[in-house]
Parts: structure tokens; sequence; C-alpha cells
């Protein structure tokens, strides 16, 4: 957990103890791990809540990655997060990513990209494990992450 | 024809529960129910766990005070092994705790109230939420976040993780402090007293603008109760029960928290899963008392540390040795935690806080055993029988939400007589019904909680069922 003013932030969320919900989880394990992303700070939380705007306002590149439950079970998602203000919901247990993004914009003027990885989900049951498919799917979300990062200019590690 | 109001789900609470607000004939307001629908079972569950389990099991009950309920139950198995944890020991389970207090407090006062002290009670609910608040207050805003993550980083730097953590152990803490983590902690003691104190003076600005609210937000006599120390000071580890009227006279003082038991009864209500507690000696319902920051202060003769004693001063100037509106939880929650933080800072600058003697091992010497501490939103209590072998037989407990239930109650009867006017549901009743609740800060044993706004609905019906007025939003 090294990430400095300019660095990238990477947040994996949900209950690790819901089966796919704790997608984030698992993926945090690898990325935490993964040496192209050494230097970024990576975190996971249960959920969303207004103190990560903080840690928002001192990146230049978020990622935060999330189970999906319109997604197809195991699909990949990638996008791009507007910077507009949001002004949805402020529900704690599931602050959506662009509220966070406009807490920290209103709060600390922060304007860092914002990309949030999803995937589908296949089953939200009581365990500790993930659906065959969304295991399946974990290699893309680090390379998808891993490509967020390279792309944007601003390699973890070199910071 | 009488009629029935339900407000369902409450919002910004931690946990899930509905209102109903029963008319009579004449459309008056004839009682009102805070009704807890969800249901839990931790104390069946725990029944055939091993008793050094139980602190790690009973952590779970709850995502927004893990640490509470890790210190309570810790403190019941140190009952049973009959053992002391050692000095360092017992002060680091001080630090965490009032840690979690800190980020509790500052949840429930920046995050969950402020919205409608800022933009008042009848403010669109659009607005009136932490965006809200961040767009037109975003120092308050930027303290609150300040605050808990502050409070949040203590328990992620001495427990492990910010969400049950599992360092408090029976016989005291699993590893000592170092002194990087105590200087860490330490750094951030004069911004978390700065952030409340300005938090204070905001209050203390705006008070005049909520007479109204505080003349008839469950503004009622009771009874208090909390824990305080040798010298009658708050206490939120240890110490002895005190409790006193809405005088100010004691009902009982120095009582030993094992003996809970022979002053506090439990009643259950069929329209809740949450139990009322209630002070054997005036029996049910008379026995209602209150529990959480207020009644910290109004049954301490001081906090304890210097600032915060001087807002005590303040608090009790402005609103009485004893004060009785409900609405003023918000004031005492913000005094609560300026001592928290003051306490922190005093017990990491004691001298052995460093040392590697945390903690005393033995086994079970007892079939029972009691473990009571402040949490934050009042007295919490855990209760287990063993057998011969440490196997859990049965287990109670006393949470701060029950100690107040029937405060709540008629808390909410007192706000729906005061704005429920004729046969039609409106928003400021609705809203004012909801934020007498969000005093107690009442925590129904869920991880989840409400920033804003959620879908909610009231319904007036008939007495044979049928709906004859619906408000959602």
């Amino acid at each position: 957990m090294n990430g400095g003013p300019e660095g990238t932030l990477i947040v994996g969320y949900g209950n690790a103890l819901r089966g796919d919900d704790g997608m984030g989880w698992h993926a945090v394990q690898r990325l935490s791990e993964d040496r192209r992303l050494s230097g970024a700070q990576v975190l996971w939380r249960h959920q969303l809540t207004p103190e990560l705007a903080d840690d928002l306002s001192r990146a230049s590149l978020a990622v935060l990655i999330d189970i999906d439950v319109e997604l197809e079970a195991g699909a990949v998602s990638v996008r791009r997060l507007d910077s507009a203000p949001d002004t949805g919901s402020a529900w704690s247990h599931h602050i959506e990513p662009a509220s966070l993004v406009s807490l920290a914009h209103e709060l600390y003027g922060a304007t860092p990209a914002v990309f949030v990885v999803s995937v589908g989900a296949g089953s939200l049951e009581v365990g500790d494990r993930l659906s065959p498919a969304v295991e399946r799917a974990l290699p893309e979300v680090v390379d998808a992450v891993v490509a967020i990062v390279a792309g944007h200019g601003a390699r973890a590690s070199d910071l | 024809m009488s009629r029935e109001i339900v407000i369902d789900p409450v919002t910004r609470i931690e946990g899930h529960s509905k209102i109903t607000i029963q008319l009579d004939d004449r459309g008056e307001v004839a009682d009102a129910h805070f009704h807890v629908a969800q249901f839990r079972g931790f104390e069946r569950i725990t029944q055939g766990r091993p008793v050094h389990e139980m602190p790690a099991i009973m952590s779970r009950i709850c995502g927004i005070c893990p640490v509470s309920h890790l210190v309570a139950s810790a403190k019941a198995v140190d009952d049973i092994l009959a053992v002391e944890p050692p000095p360092t020991g017992a002060d680091l389970r001080r630090v965490i705790n009032l840690g979690q207090i800190v980020q509790s407090n500052a949840l429930s006062f920046f995050h969950l109230s402020a919205p409608d002290l800022l933009f008042g009670f009848d403010a669109d609910p659009a607005k009136r939420n932490i965006i809200g608040l961040a767009r037109e207050n975003p120092g308050l805003a930027r303290d609150g976040i300040a605050l808990r993550k502050w409070g949040q980083q203590i328990i992620e730097w001495l427990g492990g993780k910010r969400i049950h953590p599992t360092w408090i152990v029976p016989g005291g803490v699993s590893q000592p402090l170092t002194a990087e983590v105590r200087d860490r902690i330490l750094a951030g003691v004069p911004e978390a007293i700065a952030a409340v104190e300005r938090a204070i003076a905001w209050y203390k600005t705006d008070m005049v603008r909520w007479e109204e609210e505080a003349a008839t937000f469950g503004n009622f006599r009771s009874a208090f109760m909390g824990l305080v120390d040798r010298n009658g000071n708050v206490d939120h580890y240890d110490g002895w029960l005190r409790v006193i009227d809405a005088d100010g006279k004691f009902l009982a003082d120095r009582v030993d928290p094992h003996g809970f038991n022979d002053f506090i009864g439990e009643a259950v209500e069929p329209w809740s899963y949450l139990k009322s507690t209630y002070w054997k000696a005036m029996g049910y319902p008379d026995g209602m008392y209150r529990v959480g920051p207020l009644a910290r202060v109004n049954v301490s003769e001081r906090m304890g540390t210097p600032r915060a004693d001087e807002e005590l001063d303040k608090f009790r100037w402005r609103v009485g040795r004893v004060a009785g509106s409900s609405f003023h939880y918000h004031y005492a929650r913000l005094i609560d935690t300026l001592h928290c933080i003051e306490k922190i800072d005093q017990l990491l600058r004691g001298p052995d806080i460093l040392s590697t003697h945390v903690r005393s091992r033995a086994e079970v010497n007892r079939l029972e055993g009691i473990g009571v501490s402040e949490a934050p939103r009042g007295t919490l209590m855990h209760h287990y029988k063993v057998d011969d072998d440490g196997i859990v037989q049965w287990a109670n407990l006393i949470i701060a939400t029950g100690h107040n239930n029937m405060a709540m109650n008629r808390a909410v009867l007192q706000v729906a007589r005061n704005h429920v006017k004729g046969d039609r549901l409106e928003e400021p009743m609705l809203n004012r019904v909801e934020a007498v609740i969000r005093c107690y800060d009442p925590c129904l044993s869920c991880s989840t909680h409400a920033l804003g706004e959620m879908a909610l609905r009231i319904q007036l019906l008939a007495p044979d069922g049928a709906v004859l007025d619906d408000l959602a939003r």
C-alpha cells in the first residue's frame, strides 16, 4: 500500500463470504502480488464508503473492481467513468463509483481517471468460493487492470 | 375509524426496521411502534462452540461495531477463565475500543445526521445526504471523513483489519503494540481533535435553529445508565454501572456489572425481534432507561479529559445537568468523541504501553461469565454459560439498541403526536419520525447502512387492512 499523490489506486470490493460478490477480494489477492503493478496502492473493502474519496483524491488513476449482476456470468467489462458530478444514490453499502468520484471532486478538487472493471456474477450464495465462470475470469480481470495502468501512461512500477 | 400508518423501511440507520403509527377514531395518534423486523439468532448459533471461539464469532454480529462485540465477548470469556488481562493488554483493548467509538460516532454524526442538521428536516431528500453535505459544507464533510478514517485506521493498525479483527483474545490481545504503530496513531491526534472541535463549534452556533426539534424530539423523563470509573467519570471499557433518574438522583451506583441480571429485566413484545430491557425495580414498562452518548454524559461526574470536560461544562450550561431530549444525543456524541480521542492519546503515552506482556492464559475455571463495556451506542452486555469442557451451553446478549428500545418507541410516539395532522401522510412527519430514531443511532446488527435516500413507503391502513393512503419516495 505504497501509493503516492500521483499513484495508482486499485480497489476490489464486495463480501468475500457471499460467493461471487467476493470477486473483488480474490482479484486483489492476485493484483497485490503482480509485479507489473508493484507500487500501486491495492485495497480490498467490503463496500465503497466516503472515506475512499480521500484515497481517490491522492491518485491520478483509480481502478474499481466489482461483481455485476447485470452481466453474463464470467463476462468481463471495462468502462471509464465520466468526471461529471453524480447526483445518484448515496447509500454506503452500494455507493455508486460515480458518487465516490463526485465526492473526491467536491471535497478535494481531485479528478483522477477512474475505470470500473466488472465481472458478471454466477452465484451470490453464502460461501467463500467463486463460481467456475467467475474463477475462470480472474486472469482476464488481472490483465484488464494491468492494461489500464499501462495505457494510462503511468506505470505503477515507475512511480 | 382507527387507522395505522406504516413507515417501512426507516432510512439511515444500521439495519432493517419499520414504524407503525396507530390513529384512533378521532384521527389522533394513539400509539406508535418501532419494529425491528430482522432476526439474527447468534445466541443460538453459538451453542456448542468452544468458548475460546466466542470473541471471533461474536464480532461477526456487526460490520459497524465488531470491536465492541469483541471487547464484551472477550471480557465474558476472561470471566469464565477467571483471568485478568495484563494492564497493557487491557489498555490496548481500551485503545481499539475507543477507536471504534470514534469512527462509529463520526459515521452517525457526520454522514447520517449532519445532512438533516445542515439542510433542515424538510429539505429535499435528494440533497439531504452525504453528497449534498459535501457540496454545501465540504469542510464538515472532510472532517467527518478524516475522523472516521482515523478511527478505522486505529482498528486496522492494531487489529490487522478494519472489520472483524481478531486481535482481541481471551486474556488480553494477541500481539503487543509497536512504537511505529503507536507513533502513527499519535500523529493523527491533533487533527482528529481539531476536526471534532470544529464540528462542536458549528453545532453550537447552529443549535438555535433546532430549538423546536430539541423540544419535541423524544423529550421526556427517563432514567439513564452507563459505566463509570472509580471517580464517577465516564469509562468506556470497565468500571461500575450507574443509573440515574430524570432528576439526576442515583437509582443505583457502583453496581458490579457481573450482577446486572439482578437489576435489568428483559421483555419481549410480539411486534418486534428486539427485546425491551427495563430497570427491574421500576417494573415494565415504567423502568425505561436510556444508554449511549447522552446517557454517558448524563450519568458521569466528568468525562475525565480536559477538552471534553470543557465542552461538558458548556453542554450542561446549555441543556441542563440531565439532558432529557433525544435530540441532544448529537451534541453528546461529539463530546463523547472528543473524550475518546483525548483518552487514546493518554493511553498511548503511558509508560508501559509497549510492554510485550499483553496476554494472560488459562483454561476454563468458571461455568459462567459476563462481559460488559460501552459500545458506541451504549452499554453492551455478553453473558455465557459453558460446560466443564468449555463448550457454550447458553448465551444472552443485551445490546445498546435493546436498552434504548422503549425510549425509541416513546420518542416516535411523541414526534408522531406533534407532527401527524389529520388523516393525510405528510413528509414533515415522516422526516421527523425517522430523524428521532436516528438520534439513537440504532444498530440492528447489520453491516449495511444508508447514507441518504432509499425507497421509503408509508401506508395508512384501515382496521380491516385496506390501504387508505400510500406515500412513497
